[in-house]
């Protein structure tokens, strides 16, 4: 049933472009909720995964942005091409931030990455000569596809928010897909055990810092190429577009939905992001100016740690259970020992 | 006599603390070594030395896998003792218990297998032929404790005892050389216990060396063909199960003076 | 170069007391209930706005305002923690955690909202002319009475507040509870009073903090709580977190390093200086300069 649900709204969101009534505002929301979908699954992975709070996402988001938007400005780059560097790219600093910090506990991690994030920033405001600085990176070139090669006619230039929407219905899916992937093999595995229980984690051959390290070099990859898309889609960059405030908004999504559930994660940004456009219209209806959002979102998070902490989707995905390993391992077990496969209680 | 683990006078401090003064035994290939004290006396901080928990303050564990290879652990994380070799249970029941029973046991595997980020997103076949050997061999180890036919419910739905067994099917999973149980038939009734027996027998039969802490000592007489005995960090006697019994020492440090 | 030196180094030592104030909050909280009070900046910039209400408002005279807004402080701080974090003494860290930025970005707003986004000059005509005067002199180098004054009162407060801690009954239930949470319940002390008045004190310093810098450089913004206030944790961090004299040692550090830095480095990158001092010490040595050594309890 529930899947039946999910493809009807999936037709309905991809046909809605193509519908008369259809608004450049309504797909503006949808993909900048898709951006924070990717943001979301990427910061998932380190509290959800590894038990650890990551307080400096939206730096790996401006470090991915802001490569994705030079090598445009400068080189002209092909964004089909930017996008594995931008991951490269973050993963490498995923890498760098991480093997010397992941060791150090909950509190210490987590103030290490935000001092990160804080001093990427500052990098980007004062390294004038690279970024611009404040006064930031416009002109950044849209996407274009370039099959020329094969037909000369096949050459599409992103043009309008319609072809945006669907390259990061795209990319979310790409995202998802991956990450579902890794959840069902030895490295999910791996990283519910560190996760759930460092020491039993480690007593079965897990090398705990390796392993957090890579999942926050995936994470960090992540953040990057959704920052790699947001840069060529949005087409002006500026440092105060990075701040401390974005890490804090993924993280509430992450948290909304459930550390460690995929799903949740997406629900969350919607949630999120839709919110906040409907306060953005509401508030002035009310007499409030439109910043008061901000004091409902830090609300919003008091309320939810008090009365919901574990989100609204708390199960740890259970991993592949549609797996057809799994699926004939069941009919095995059936088999060999009657009756459905029991629990003592 | 070439042992398979060497205590070499190891001693271990926590600040003022001596939990572990200058102790030194063998554990010898293939048999079902028993440590008993008193409660505190060090027997878990003995296993969390050799496993890479603590690092001795002094001395040395010497571990060797195979005759002739000599590896001293001293300062080794968990991770690598658990490659090297050696598994471990634990006092309190560490399961993973949001996970099922299989995936418990498919962590045992971890430190055998090898497939990283690319092979779970890409599906190469020789990722997909290891996942399959990981399945087979966890249930494997699963019918071999008893458990096949909860491999695939969630590990805190099983009981008490199973759960025990679960832990030892998931450190059978690492393909040790030598196996350390802390309690494991701590909160089992005697049908449970005989078992239990049965188990580790099977385990010693697969050429798997045994180092048991138990405070059962029906348990402990029946089945371990030694016993080293700690107080208060220090090991007091060592030796068959009959003179361990009989050890004025031994009853004393049970009991207390003038139960001898 | 060097003629920069004495005055640069004033101006640190200026800074360096205001972070060992804030600082000193953010240590004595982490210390009782081992959480990083995020809202504590909010604290420190809401002294500073209540002071300024008071004299404007209500026409008090400069002294007793700053007293007045020290008390609200304290009781708002007390109530901070009643309402968002007592619930959750029991929950996860990341709960917790998310629960004080949640706190801080909604006490930002709300002063946002109450009193706009743009920064606010301090009431002059109520500070005490004599403040604005020279007090001493030597060459290029000069202090006036108000930057006495912040010594004064800063050091004051620290040597009230060593004095709580190692002399009075509540001071040493303080230590007991930061030592072992159990232990101390288990010894008759009414563990949520304390940590009441453990807000309430940090509360007060912070407020404090807040009214010398309005004060001192003639402006306050409802965001001013936010760079403060992570300057000030990077000091605690610095002296190690849970250490009062810690904190105040990791302030005076701070503030020179950050305007000897600003000074002769490069004054873009002047808040780069406590990002980078916080995470040197946590990669390095996070037990920071008088903080105990973490031992690894397996």
């Amino acid at each position: 049933m529930q899947r039946k649900l999910f493809f009807v709204f999936l037709i309905a969101a991809l046909a809605y472009p193509l519908m008369p009534l259809s608004s450049d505002y309504v797909l503006h929301v949808m993909t900048l909720i898709m951006v924070y979908m990717v943001l979301a699954m990427g910061l998932n992975i380190v509290p959800g995964f590894c038990g650890l709070l990551d307080l400096g996402y939206v730096g790996f988001f401006g470090i991915g942005a802001y490569t994705s938007g030079l090598l445009t400005v400068h080189y002209g780059m092909s964004f089909w091409l930017i996008v594995p560097l931008a991951a490269a790219n973050g993963a490498m600093w995923g890498v760098l931030l991480g093997a010397p910090t992941l060791r150090l506990t909950g509190d210490y991690f987590a103030i290490v990455t935000f001092g990160f994030s804080e001093l990427v920033v500052l990098f980007l405001t004062n390294e004038i000569w690279l970024t611009r600085g404040p006064l930031g990176l416009p002109g950044i070139e849209p996407v274009s596809l370039d099959l020329s090669f094969l037909n000369p006619d096949w050459f599409w230039y992103f043009d309008g928010e319609p072809p945006y929407f669907y390259l990061a219905i795209f990319l979310v899916a790409a995202v998802y897909f991956l990450l579902k992937r890794v959840e069902d093999s030895r490295l999910g595995r791996a990283w519910f055990a560190i996760r759930e229980d460092p020491m039993a984690a480690a007593s079965c051959g897990v090398n705990i810092l390796n392993y957090k390290v890579i999942a926050f070099a995936i994470s960090a990859a992540i953040g990057a190429v959704g920052g790699s898309f947001y840069a060529r889609w949005y087409l002006f960059l500026s440092p105060d577009m990075f701040k401390f405030w974005e890490s804090f908004l993924v993280l509430c999504m992450v948290v909304l939905g459930g550390l460690g559930n995929l799903r949740g994660a997406l629900f969350g940004a919607v949630i999120m992001v839709s919110m906040g456009e409907v306060l953005r219209e509401i508030l002035p209806a009310l007499g409030l100016p439109p910043e008061v959002r901000f004091l409902v979102y830090g609300l919003l998070m008091v309320l939810i740690m008090r009365f919901k902490p574990a989100g609204f989707f708390p199960a740890i995905a259970s991993s592949g259970k549609t797996n057809p390993m799994l699926v004939a391992l069941e009919k095995r077990i059936c088999e060999t020992h009657g009756g459905a496969s029991g629990s003592d209680s | 006599m070439d042992p398979i683990l060497k205590i070499d006078c190891v001693t271990k401090r926590f600040g003022g603390l001596m939990a572990l003064a200058e102790v030194e035994y063998e554990v010898r290939r293939g048999e079902i070594l028993g440590l008993i004290g008193p409660n505190g006396a060090g027997k878990t901080t003995m296993f969390n030395c050799i496993a890479g928990i603590y690092e001795p303050t002094s001395g040395q564990v010497v571990f060797s896998p195979e005759p002739g290879k000599n590896i001293v652990t001293n300062g080794f994380k968990s991770e690598k003792v658990t490659k090297l070799g050696i598994a471990r249970t634990f006092q309190n029941i560490r399961l993973f218990n949001d996970l099922t029973v299989l995936d418990n046991v498919r962590l045992g595997c971890h430190c055998r297998t090898s497939s990283n980020f690319f092979g779970a997103v890409l599906r190469f076949a020789a990722q997909q032929r290891e996942e399959q050997k990981i399945i087979d061999s966890s249930m494997h180890w699963l019918e071999f404790v008893g458990l096949g036919k909860n491999a695939l419910s969630d590990a805190s739905s099983l009981s008490y005892g199973n759960q025990r067994r679960l832990e030892i099917a998931r450190a059978l999973a690492t393909e040790p050389k030598l196996i350390m149980l802390d309690e494991p038939a701590a909160g089992m009734n005697p049908q449970e216990t005989q078992m239990l027996i049965k188990l580790i027998r099977a385990i010693v039969a697969e050429g798997i060396t045994v180092v048991l802490i138990e405070h059962d000592m029906k348990l402990v007489m029946t089945i371990c063909e030694r016993l080293v005995v700690l107080d208060h960090g220090i090991l007091i006697a060592e030796g068959s199960p009959k003179s361990i019994r009989e050890n004025p020492m031994v009853i004393e440090a049970y009991l207390g003076r003038g139960a001898a | 170069m060097l003629d920069q030196l004495l005055p640069q180094l004033v101006n640190g030592l200026t800074l360096g007391v205001i972070y060992a104030m804030i600082a000193v909050g953010y240590t004595m909280v982490y210390g009782v209930i081992e959480l990083i009070n995020f809202a504590h900046g909010e604290i420190y910039m809401f002294g500073a706005f209540f002071c300024v209400m008071f004299i404007s408002v209500f026409g008090v005279p400069f002294y007793l305002a700053i007293v007045l807004s020290m008390s609200c402080c304290a009781i708002m701080g007390i109530l901070l923690d009643i309402v968002a974090y007592r619930p959750l003494r029991n929950a996860p860290r990341l709960a917790a955690l998310i629960t004080a930025i949640g706190m801080s970005i909604f006490l930002q707003n709300l002063a946002m909202v109450i009193w706009g986004s743009r920064p606010l000059p301090f009431v002059q005509d109520a500070v005490p002319a004599y403040l604005n005067e020279t007090a001493f002199s030597m060459g290029e180098v000069y202090l006036t009475w108000l930057q006495v004054f912040i010594f004064a009162v800063t050091i004051a407060m620290m040597f009230g507040l060593f004095f709580i801690i190692t002399y009075t009954k509540i001071g040493t239930a303080m230590r007991a509870l930061a030592q072992n949470k159990t232990a101390a319940a288990l010894m008759g002390i009414n563990v949520n009073f304390v940590i009441s008045f453990t807000f309430a004190l940090g509360s007060a310093f912070g407020a404090m903090a807040g009214i010398l810098v309005s004060v001192y450089y003639n402006t306050l913004y409802p965001t001013m709580g936010y760079m403060a206030g992570v300057k000030a944790f990077a000091a605690a961090v610095l002296g190690g977190i849970g250490s009062v004299p810690g904190a105040m040692l990791g302030g005076l550090v701070l503030g020179v390093a950050e305007a000897l830095g600003a000074g002769y480095v490069s004054s873009l990158y002047r808040d780069g200086v406590a990002y980078a001092v916080m995470i040197a010490v946590i990669l390095f040595k996070p037990s920071g300069l008088l903080g105990k050594s973490v031992v690894d309890k397996a």
